[in-house]
């Protein structure tokens, strides 16, 4: 795609950053067959290609954005399923980062808009707080008819009580001989709202030889807030992160820093890009995304200490956009899964977002409604009794679409390996407990291909091969 | 021809929400990655049922409106979903006309509309418990299924010949009357043989539909195949471009006893390392030269390919099963001395080759889409000619295409699927479309490299749109007015894409 940027504007490091983005895009057009917001309105402006359009008319033009294109941009997922398929790398990641920043700083919002963004934004990175407005959503419940749209999406999302949140600050020692040292990252509403994830990776990692340190200062990644557009609020989150956990680094080494929110490891692995122009940062940011790593990164089938019996539960594994289409990860969660005896099922349409996006099903209930819908359907047609994925904010929206069981994938690993059955199996009636099976190996398996049809009743291939 | 008038009644038929007429889309649906330009339609409808689209094409013979229709639009380097010519209206099939109507897991087919992609049948084969595997290519996942088949698209296992592997159409034609052929055409409520069938009473119509602007397939039986418990690949690079005689020498015997039940692909190294990383010079002659010999030596040592690189694979029981063929095979091609084996485990490591298992799987990749940023700026052309299984032919084969290559400036990236007596040969032509020389000199090359192979009595399998006319041309005269009559008969208006595959 050509550009046509003055030389003024292109001394702007984003837009200078935009302009080499935008002149990868040929228009190939395979982004729109994956994008949901596409497949669901066959609206070009809805698609990546079209957004990338959009996004670069507005930088061009420079000034205050339209509302149209801010609409286009708002609803995005950042999926970023397009970038699996693009044949061309165009890295749309980024580009939508930039864009958002720059309706930040340059688009007034409805009042309305303005006021629940910020409320969406202090509210999910902020444990504490996060904890308060629960109580006051579980108040405002009974009122919900009289609250406008997005803020009765609010009331509908907040849970209906949270569980006690277990301080896991400090160091927890690997059994028997340690083989490495990592820092944990708990989140922020994941701490009260799942705490449960947290403490199966405690127990699961220091099982298997890793000691796990857990700074206090170490807060929100920034995530949430940086994929609304409010970099300068990442950042300031980021920072006291990267400081508390470079400071670990510093005091007693580290071989990685541990993420079980994909969606936090997504921009954790990322820190580079996000403290480029920080000089008191940057490096310090960037030797800790080269060492960041998805939970699932640290184990490898061969390492689990699996008991002689198993349970053969059969569970179908929801790819979290984050985890398959920005850190590339879809093999190593199946593969420890089935090694722990669990019986996995692909779903469907398994590129497609579940409608959870960050702060997305707040801001955007509707398509995230349809998406959740869609995927919800998806799941449920495997014939799986529970649902397993790798990031808590897919696990919640799920769960107000499917009345199965949702559990993160540590929490399956630690329970096959000895940890407590997960809260969420509890309800569950759960087949009776089996020798295990020797573990496939690996590498004799096509890439992506379903197990020997085991589970598949009446092969006509079992008779034939 | 009143598009305006066409557009209204159609609205009022399928749903004004089901007309687009916006500007943003106009443009999409125009785009193509050929060196002749886009060709921006005048509408996009999305019928829902073979019903709607008999309806449209009747309002269309109304209002004398040329029509385009289009599957999934993923028909990269041969047209995308670009028309033929500018101002038609796109029937966009994939929107609504996307379900699998029928899975039979007795007789092992499936019927499916034509938004139905490889990705979406192989995920619900899976999700039905993995015991059917249907065919795909190594081409964009999202490709539709009926649109590949009746382009004569291909994948690479048993089942690879997707048209031959079709059973049973449900066509409308050029009048809007809507046929089914086969043991489909009986009038009857239970068509049991329709897509298990294909020869009964009466003519072979299906053969009308492949490469042809007569009708539009709204559904096919596509046959599938039983998913092996094991599938163990192997491969085989050889050093030097040369070694394409011995290659084709060895392969023919495996595929003539079926012993390998996959077809080879025998890509050369570009092609193969074309899928993985952009040409690293490029940027030094600006697209205006060749990549050298050197370069590609340094490429092939990078990625541990060859001049050449072989893949099958086997079916079976179990991966220790198959060690006896295993054995067989690298024995045979590494009789000479020239090729070096990779195993299945370390091809799985290679990008390239785990792209051939996956193919050889029924798995859809995305792997080859990288072919499309060889080169900058989104130009890209296939030529399809093939070659008789004899070495010495398809080596000659090769030295004239690199040669047409070369003298234009480009990169010579071919792979050649192999069966018994025939390989097809998908050469790449990937360059610059934003420059317009090296615009001009993709079409220079496809247009040398046609008539170099015609004059040695060779066509092509597929054609992109830019060249459909040039190919029509070179057949018979016989031919093409046959082609022409077969037209006037079941479209006489001609409104259904007018000039697609040369046929007027």
């Amino acid at each position: 795609m050509k550009t046509a940027f003055t030389a003024v504007q292109l001394a702007d490091p984003g837009i200078a950053a935009a302009d080499g983005i935008l002149r990868t895009c040929v228009h190939y057009g395979f982004c729109t067959a994956v994008c949901p917001t596409y497949v669901l309105t066959r609206d070009e402006n809805e698609a990546p290609r079209g957004r990338i359009d959009l996004i670069r008319a507005m930088l061009e033009r420079g000034g205050r954005p339209d509302a149209k294109t801010v609409g286009h941009i708002d609803s995005c997922l950042s999926c970023n399923a397009c970038m699996t398929t693009c044949a061309v790398d165009v890295d749309y990641l980024h580009l939508a980062d930039i864009a958002r920043s720059y309706i930040e700083e340059n688009y007034r919002r409805p009042l309305g808009d303005r006021l629940l963004r910020r409320l969406v934004a202090r509210t999910v990175a902020d444990p504490a707080r996060f904890s308060r407005m629960t109580l006051l959503a579980r108040l405002a419940r009974p009122f919900r008819a009289l609250l406008p749209g997005r803020l009765r999406t609010l009331v509908d999302l907040a849970p209906a009580a949270l569980p006690p949140m277990p301080d896991l600050t400090g160091t927890h020692p690997a059994e028997g001989a340690r083989r490495m040292r990592v820092a944990l990252l708990q989140g922020c509403v994941q701490q009260a709202l799942a705490p449960e994830i947290n403490a199966a990776t405690v127990r699961l990692l220091t099982r298997h030889g890793i000691e796990v340190v857990v700074p206090a200062e170490a807060g929100c990644c920034g995530a949430f807030t940086l994929h609304m557009g409010k970099a300068d609020m990442a950042r300031a989150a980021a920072a006291r992160t990267v400081d508390a956990w470079h400071a670990e680094l510093e005091r007693g080494g580290l071989d990685a820093v541990v993420v079980n929110a994909s969606g936090c490891g997504t921009v954790v692995k990322d820190y580079a890009r996000l403290f480029a122009n920080d000089p008191a940062r940057s490096g310090k940011a960037a030797a800790l995304a080269a060492i960041a790593r998805d939970v699932t990164e640290l184990l490898a089938p061969d390492d689990l200490r699996l008991p002689d019996t198993t349970v053969p539960l059969t569970v179908a594994y929801h790819d979290a956009c984050s985890l398959q289409h920005a850190q590339k990860i879809r093999n190593r969660p199946r593969a420890l899964l089935r090694a722990a005896g669990v019986d996995v099922r692909d779903v469907p349409e398994g590129h497609f977002c579940c409608g959870s996006a960050g702060a997305y099903n707040m801001l955007q209930p509707e398509m995230a409604g349809a998406l959740g819908r869609r995927k919800a359907g998806h799941i449920e047609s495997t014939g799986a009794a529970a649902v397993a994925a790798g990031n808590l904010g897919c696990l919640a929206q799920l769960a107000r679409f499917t009345g199965l069981p949702m559990l993160h994938t540590v929490e399956l690993l630690d329970w096959a390996t000895g940890g407590p059955l997960p809260e969420a199996l509890k309800r569950v009636t759960l087949p009776p407990p089996a020798a295990r099976a020797k573990a496939p190996v690996p590498a004799s398996a096509p890439p992506e291909s379903p197990p020997p049809s085991a589970s598949a009743g009446g092969t006509p291939g079992a008779a034939i091969w | 021809m009143s598009m305006d008038a066409f557009l209204n009644d159609a609205a009022s038929g399928l749903g004004a929400e089901h007309v687009n007429t916006g500007a943003e889309t106009l443009v999409r649906y125009g785009e193509n990655t050929m060196p002749g330009g886009d060709r921006r339609p005048s509408a996009v409808l999305y019928p829902g049922s073979t019903e709607e689209v008999a309806a449209l094409v009747r309002l269309a013979n109304l209002h004398k409106v040329p029509l385009f229709p289009t599957s999934t639009g993923n028909n990269m380097g041969l047209g995308t979903r670009s028309a033929p010519a500018a101002g038609m209206a796109v029937l966009d099939l994939g929107r609504r006309m996307n379900r699998i109507l029928e899975i039979d897991d007795t007789l092992g087919f499936a019927a499916v509309e034509p938004g139905v992609s490889f990705q979406m049948l192989a995920d619900e084969l899976k999700r039905r418990g993995g015991q059917w595997m249907n065919s795909t290519t190594s081409g964009p996942p999202q490709g539709g299924m009926i649109g590949n088949a009746l382009d004569k698209g291909a994948g690479y296992g048993p089942y690879f010949d997707h048209f031959g592997f079709s059973c049973g159409m449900e066509v409308v034609l050029g009048t809007g009357d809507v046929i089914r052929t086969g043991d489909g055409s009986i009038e009857s409520d239970s068509l049991v043989n329709w897509h298990v069938s294909k020869y009964s009473f009466g003519p072979i119509l299906d053969g009308l539909f492949a490469q042809s602007n007569y009708g539009i397939v709204t559904r096919l039986g596509v046959w599938l195949l039983p998913r092996p418990p094991a599938i163990r690949s192997f491969h085989f690079a050889f050093p030097d471009d040369g070694d394409l005689e011995e290659i084709v020498e060895l392969c023919r015997p495996m595929k003539m006893s079926n012993f390998v039940p996959t077809l080879f692909r025998v890509a050369n190294d570009l092609y193969l390392i074309g899928s993985e990383v952009p040409s690293p010079a490029y940027a030094a002659s600006g697209g205006r030269e060749s990549i050298g010999d050197d370069a590609r030596k340094a490429l092939q040592r990078e990625h541990g390919l060859g001049a050449w690189t072989v893949s099958g694979a086997f079916y079976g029981p179990s991966m220790e099963a198959m060690e006896p063929q295993i054995k067989r095979v690298v024995d045979h091609f590494c009789a000479s001395g020239k090729a070096a084996y990779i195993p299945h485990e370390a091809a799985l490591e290679k990008p390239a080759l785990a792209c051939a298992v996956a193919s050889f799987s029924g798995e859809p990749t995305l792997t080859e889409l990288g072919l499309l940023k060889w080169r900058p700026g989104g130009g890209n052309a296939w030529f399809t000619p093939g070659t008789p299984m004899d070495g010495k032919v398809a080596n000659e084969f090769q030295e004239l295409g690199r040669a047409i290559y070369e003298a234009n400036g480009l990169d010579y990236q071919v792979m050649n699927v192999a069966g018994p007596r025939f390989a097809r040969g998908l050469h790449v032509i990937s360059f610059n479309r934003e420059d317009p020389d090296e615009s001009a000199r993709a079409d220079a090359a496809y247009r040398a490299l046609a008539e170099a192979f015609y004059a040695r009595g060779v066509a092509v399998g597929r054609a992109p749109i830019d060249w459909q006319d040039f190919h029509m041309d070179k057949l018979m005269p016989s031919f093409r007015e046959a082609c022409n009559a077969i037209k006037r008969a079941l479209d006489p208006n001609g409104v259904i894409a007018p000039g697609r595959y040369g046929i007027h």
